[in-house]
């Protein structure tokens, strides 16, 4: 099945994402900070009363700021009210399943013109704090309870892929040097500092020196957090809110000679646990996702030129750009070793520093990814651009994979 | 039908309640309502077996806080039939020793009030 209609992004904007320079703001402050610059973003200008209904991609503002009925209190401080505003949760892929409930609501006929967004304000509590409400994603009864954390889930999917397929934490490595290039790259991202420069900035204050970033992230200033898996292989905790403005195809080139157009999108659900999937080095929720974005939008893997992948963890990059046939089974974390995911590579993948180095504000995260592909696909994304990016994909994943949202987008 | 109490009272005698459907012969564990692969609601119960292999692992260095300062502990995915895992803790293992495929066999221990699914080596290294 296809669109009734198509659907066009026309404007987007994100906060920095950070842990602390929005320390005195709240989610309502960061939400409105981004609508704001995606409205403004908008080439032709756009007014508030051209926005019909809202849509939210929130996690757990309910434990972070003990503030339920985010997506009304939204339209309210953005003073959109009355238009209808509704919260989709989905964990970390909260915001990517809020863009897919907003291009229906557009292909449905309903509405012309929506604003999609997300938003996490997660550093209100401290880090065992957020550990426990980020494992609140994972099966309580099952996983949780016996010990299991987010960080844990993914480091026992990497004990399986290098398992199976030789791959390694050195590969892993890679995935993480990578995106924090590229988020030195990036004014938008949490972390805007080269591997390398954080060992020397670091080892200066400690009296060490390291020859490379391998004998940085192998010492004890890189600290296990879930073996295999250390602290530079994880995502920050992050604060930040990301906001897309979405338009019929019949009204988009009335707001902007440059729409960029939704071209797929697909979702898919898997068991909430991990131990209960069919294979643990694979999120099959993302290769169905996939499968049907590709079929929606008539490509497939070999025809992206770029993507934003949802790695909370490096491993799960490495999965993902597997499971979204970027590469074979079990040779993704070879294809980052060797630079292929590069801004230079042929496939280059997170431009914009990815969840590891942009942040993570988890339900912010899916809407980010958009605003990324957006600038990406206009040309507008600085030092980062990927030449002649033309079609691009997001891929959004809520906590070990039980949601997967893939969108594919075209100029 | 089948619920989280079933499980978990099973688990305090000491045993592994699975759910085997009537219709398809698919087998769950933890047992559930509905078969997955059928959608048969015709389930009976299973025990399931104590003996299984390691799928998958890890060593949590940062805990949760109801685990807090038992860091670092293991967790492990265990394979008890083809197909069917289960997530438990794993005990009286060295970080060195803990391998996928390593054999273990479940226990039940208690935390507090609640029952702990937890497995050890079968062959004491």
């Amino acid at each position: 099945m296809g669109l009734q209609r198509g659907v066009a992004i026309i404007g987007a904007g994100m906060t920095r994402f950070h842990h602390k320079i929005h320390a005195d703001k709240t989610g309502r402050d960061l939400f409105v900070e981004a609508a704001l610059e995606a409205m403004t973003s908008v080439d032709n200008g756009i007014e508030l009363r051209d926005i019909e209904a809202l849509f939210i991609g929130n996690f757990s503002s309910d434990s972070f700021e003990h503030q339920g009925h985010v997506a009304a209190l939204m339209a309210d401080w953005l003073g959109l009210t009355p238009k209808a505003a509704t919260r989709i949760e989905a964990a970390c892929g909260s915001s990517g399943a809020a863009l897919n409930i907003g291009v229906m609501a557009i292909a449905s006929g309903l509405y012309d013109v929506v604003m999609v967004g997300g938003v996490e304000k997660m550093r209100t509590l401290t880090t065992e704090e957020v550990t426990d409400v980020l494992a609140m994603a994972s099966d309580e009864v099952y996983e949780a309870a016996v010990g299991f954390t987010f960080p844990g889930l993914y480091a026992a999917m990497a004990t399986a892929h290098f398992h199976r397929y030789g791959s390694t934490w050195e590969q892993l490595c890679a995935v993480s040097i990578k995106n924090h290039h590229n988020g030195s790259l990036n004014p938008k991202a949490q972390f805007q500092e080269e591997v390398i420069d954080i060992a020397r900035r670091l080892g200066e204050r400690r009296g060490m020196t390291f020859k490379d970033e391998m004998e940085f992230l192998r010492s004890p200033l890189n600290p296990v957090v879930a073996y295999p898996l250390r602290l530079f292989d994880c995502c920050p905790i992050s604060d930040g809110a990301a906001v897309v403005i979405m338009a019929s195809e019949e009204v988009a080139r009335k707001f902007t000679d440059t729409p960029i157009y939704v071209r797929g999108i697909g979702q898919a659900s898997d068991t909430m646990a991990l131990h209960d999937r069919e294979d643990l080095t694979t999120i099959r929720a993302t290769r169905l996702a996939a499968q049907q974005a590709y079929r929606m939008a008539g490509i497939g893997p070999e025809d992206i030129d770029v993507a934003d992948v949802h790695d909370c963890f490096t491993i799960a990059e490495v999965v993902a750009t597997e499971d979204l046939g970027f590469f074979p089974k079990g040779e993704g974390g070879k294809a980052a070793e060797e630079g292929r995911t590069s801004l230079e590579g042929d496939k280059p993948i997170n431009p914009d520093g990815g969840l590891k180095a942009k942040g993570h504000p988890v339900g912010a995260t899916g809407a980010a990814m958009a605003c990324e592909i957006f600038k990406q696909l206009r040309g507008e994304a600085g030092k980062r651009q990927v030449r002649d990016a033309e079609v691009g994909l997001i891929h959004n994943v809520g906590a070990s994979g039980a949601t997967v949202v893939v969108q594919i987008y075209g100029r | 039908m089948f619920t989280v109490k079933d499980y978990r009272d099973a688990l305090a005698e000491g045993y592994l309640l699975a759910s085997k459907c009537r219709r398809c012969g698919a087998v769950q564990l933890p047992p559930r309502p509905i078969c997955p692969r059928c959608g048969s609601g015709d389930l009976e119960s299973l025990k399931a077996p104590k003996r299984g292999r390691v799928a998958a692992y890890t060593v949590i260095h940062v805990p949760p806080s109801r685990f807090k300062g038992e860091e670092p502990y293991a967790v492990a995915i265990v394979e008890l039939l083809e197909g069917i895992r289960v997530s438990g803790r794993m005990l009286d293992v060295s970080e060195a020793d803990l391998k996928v495929g390593l054999e273990v066999e479940a226990d039940v221990i208690k935390l507090g009030e609640e029952p702990l699914l937890c497995f050890r080596p079968l062959k004491r290294p």
